[in-house]
């Protein structure tokens, strides 16, 4: 008799989560329509973020825009960082955990007008989070550098330093459009960036280290692939042959070529017995932000360094 | 699976007013500790609706349904070990047992590959409890096609259940291994578990899932009690064995799988808190039942309360933290000498 009843509960229960689920979620959509005010930026998720006045209580989720804003002579704005930020100008800032797992109340308690995120962040959870409880939220992709010229006019806008960021872009460009003419003549070298070697991962076409790896007069050996950090097999490695391995210095320990040297597989690479292993600063040339023409400058100093004229 | 000998025998009443006093107490430290430190007094205002506004957004948006998602959860998945353990007559039985938490998994991973998720924010909890409902159903298909096909064998469904767990994980990481890195990210952060993503509407919905499965896993103690003995004792005492093993395992996989739709998979709790009051109180499970619900949601709830407060800002895995603070404890409550 009991088991009767119990039977038809199941099927009762799974129907009221599904409709409960489904009217919850139309409930989020209506939230998020406000009324129009003086700043709008539709962001890199294609989320419209309102703002009445520029920014002046941000946190920034995401590295390489705390960055920027930095760069645009906002730092007194930022009330709240990642643990991952190492700028010196915002160390005694507090933080309030990491990009994809902050502490949401530690966000809440800064009283931000404003929370830069992580567009890649695929679970959306911080910022449906953050959106309930009516903190407007940029989310900022950091693929390429033209994410990295976006970040920084959105940044401009909602933090009512326009004119900061378009110089800040303008200088960025130039320091880019230098280092391409400085190249331009040189043979393209065919370069290997190490993410990690083992497995070997390596920047995939279309994220920004590649970009600038071939703006610097280099062409990655995986420039075919369409992932974005893909890992690659070694013999594929050995089989294309790179003739110049950049590994950025930070993620691995100092002497990256005795390093090399003693590992299967990449100590029979020409690039490696010939000590052709490059190391850069990784936390300049693994941020897509304000720092990419440094990065870029870099970048052509390891590929082509005959081409940096000396002072 | 036998009558463990109990360390301490108290009347069930004693033992339940008990766990709930340690229940409210952790619910009332969950609320009081956090990244933010607020006093005493202000959280109190706080709850009342009065004072900073701040305040109260930490402690009513954020702490107190963060704190009751996590003591539902643990309530939830300590009664279905309880329950399974006992189905199973295996004591390394546990919620994920079935393979519920590959087939949340495997369904949580497709919305995060597909991009489902980042567009419908409910589609990654739905399709995890629907993975996880699916894989159960999958693992039953598979044990009742062996053998006699009356009667469910539970030998062959544990083996069903770890064979079709380690395939669904297989084809996780096949997908995995295709995706990119964010996507990868995202669902290892998802597979660890957290409370992170409570809400006062995950915990409704949770809520409205996990009250009729624990009572009528409540109100099956007794034929349990019987099916734990033996199938044939437990026939020739009047239980209707098969729909017996049927309700109670599709309860008890309820939830699981509502538990870990909102909060990812969280071992150790449904695995260790039924052992932990088997060995105080011994293994009736009229008065298990609801002390491991009691006893999982304190736990649950400590646990959560310390993976957000420890660190910081830096919150902590869950799962780092049962395991890390429960298996000490329970290598303790298992060396005592028993005391009768």
């Amino acid at each position: 008799m009991f088991l009767r009843t119990a039977r038809h509960v199941i099927p009762l229960a799974l129907a009221i989560v599904a409709l409960t689920a489904f009217t919850a979620c139309r409930g989020n959509e209506r939230r998020q329509q406000t009324h129009a005010s003086a700043i709008e930026v539709t962001d890199d998720a294609g989320d419209i973020v309102r703002l009445a006045a520029p920014a002046r209580r941000v946190i920034s989720l995401v590295p390489s825009a705390t960055e920027t804003i930095i760069a645009i002579g906002a730092v007194d704005r930022i009330v709240g960082r990642t643990r991952y930020d190492v700028a010196p100008e915002i160390a005694t800032v507090p933080s309030v955990g990491g990009t994809i797992d902050p502490s949401i109340e530690s966000v809440v308690a800064l009283r931000p007008d404003l929370v830069i995120g992580w567009d890649t962040d695929k679970r959306r959870q911080v910022r449906t989070k953050l959106a309930t409880l009516g903190i407007p939220v940029l989310s900022l992709r950091t693929q390429d550098t033209s994410d990295v010229f976006h970040g920084i006019s959105h940044l401009g806008r909602l933090l009512g330093r326009d004119t900061a960021a378009s110089r800040l872009a303008a200088s960025i460009r130039s320091q880019l459009d230098s280092v391409r003419l400085e190249v331009t003549g040189q043979p393209v070298r065919s370069v290997l960036f190490v993410v990690y070697p083992d497995p070997p991962m390596t920047a995939g076409t279309h994220t920004f280290i590649d970009e600038l790896i071939g703006l610097a007069g280099g062409r990655s050996v995986f420039s075919d692939l369409s992932q974005l950090w893909p890992t690659i097999p070694m013999e594929e490695i050995v089989r294309r042959r790179p003739d110049l391995l950049i590994v950025p210095q930070g993620e691995l320990k100092d002497d990256s070529l005795a390093r090399f040297r003693s590992r299967p597989g990449w100590r029979d690479l020409a690039a490696v017995r010939a000590g052709r292993v490059a190391t850069v600063p990784a936390d300049l040339v693994q941020r897509p932000g304000a720092n990419i023409g440094n990065a870029a400058r870099v970048l052509q100093a390891a590929i082509h360094p005959e081409t940096l004229r000396r002072p | 699976m036998t009558h463990a000998r109990a360390l301490l025998a108290w009347p069930l009443s004693l033992r339940l007013l008990v766990l709930a006093l340690a229940a409210s107490v952790v619910l009332i430290a969950a609320v009081r500790l956090g990244a933010v430190s607020l006093t005493f007094s202000s959280v109190l205002q706080a709850i009342a609706g009065r004072g900073d506004s701040t305040t109260i957004t930490i402690v009513r948006e954020l702490r107190v349904p963060r704190a009751l998602q996590a003591a539902l959860v643990g309530a939830a998945l300590a009664v279905s070990g309880a329950t399974f353990q006992a189905l199973l007559r295996n004591p390394l039985a546990e919620p994920y047992t079935l393979g519920v938490s590959s087939g949340a998994a495997a369904g949580a991973v497709l919305t995060v590959v597909t991009g489902w998720a980042t567009r419908y924010v409910w589609s990654l909890p739905l399709a995890a409890f629907a993975g996880g409902i699916a894989s159960m159903l999958l693992v039953f298909r598979i044990a009742y096609s062996v053998g006699n096909k009356q009667t469910l064998d539970t030998r062959v469904l544990l083996l069903a259940g770890v064979v079709v767990s380690a395939f669904l994980v297989a084809l996780i990481w096949l997908v995995l291994t295709f995706a990119d890195t964010e996507s990868v990210r995202a669902a290892i952060f998802w597979m660890m578990g957290s409370h992170a993503g409570a809400s006062w509407r995950s915990v409704a919905i949770l809520g409205v899932c996990l009250a009729p499965g624990l009572l009528v896993l409540f109100a099956l103690a007794r034929p349990l009690n019987l099916l734990a003995i033996g199938e044939p004792t437990a026939a020739y005492l009047g239980i209707s064995v098969e729909r017996t093993k049927i309700l109670a395992f599709a309860m008890a996989t309820l939830l699981t799988a509502a538990s870990v739709a909102v909060s990812g998979t969280i071992g150790f709790v449904g695995l260790v808190i039924p052992h932990a009051i088997r060995l105080l109180w011994g293994s009736d499970n009229r008065g298990l039942l609801p002390c491991a619900a009691l006893a999982g949601a304190a736990f649950l709830a400590a646990a959560d309360t310390s993976a957000r407060s420890i660190a910081g800002a830096n919150e902590l895995p869950i799962g780092i933290v049962t395991a890390l603070i429960g298996v000490p404890c329970f290598v303790w409550l298992l060396r005592r000498p028993a005391t009768r």
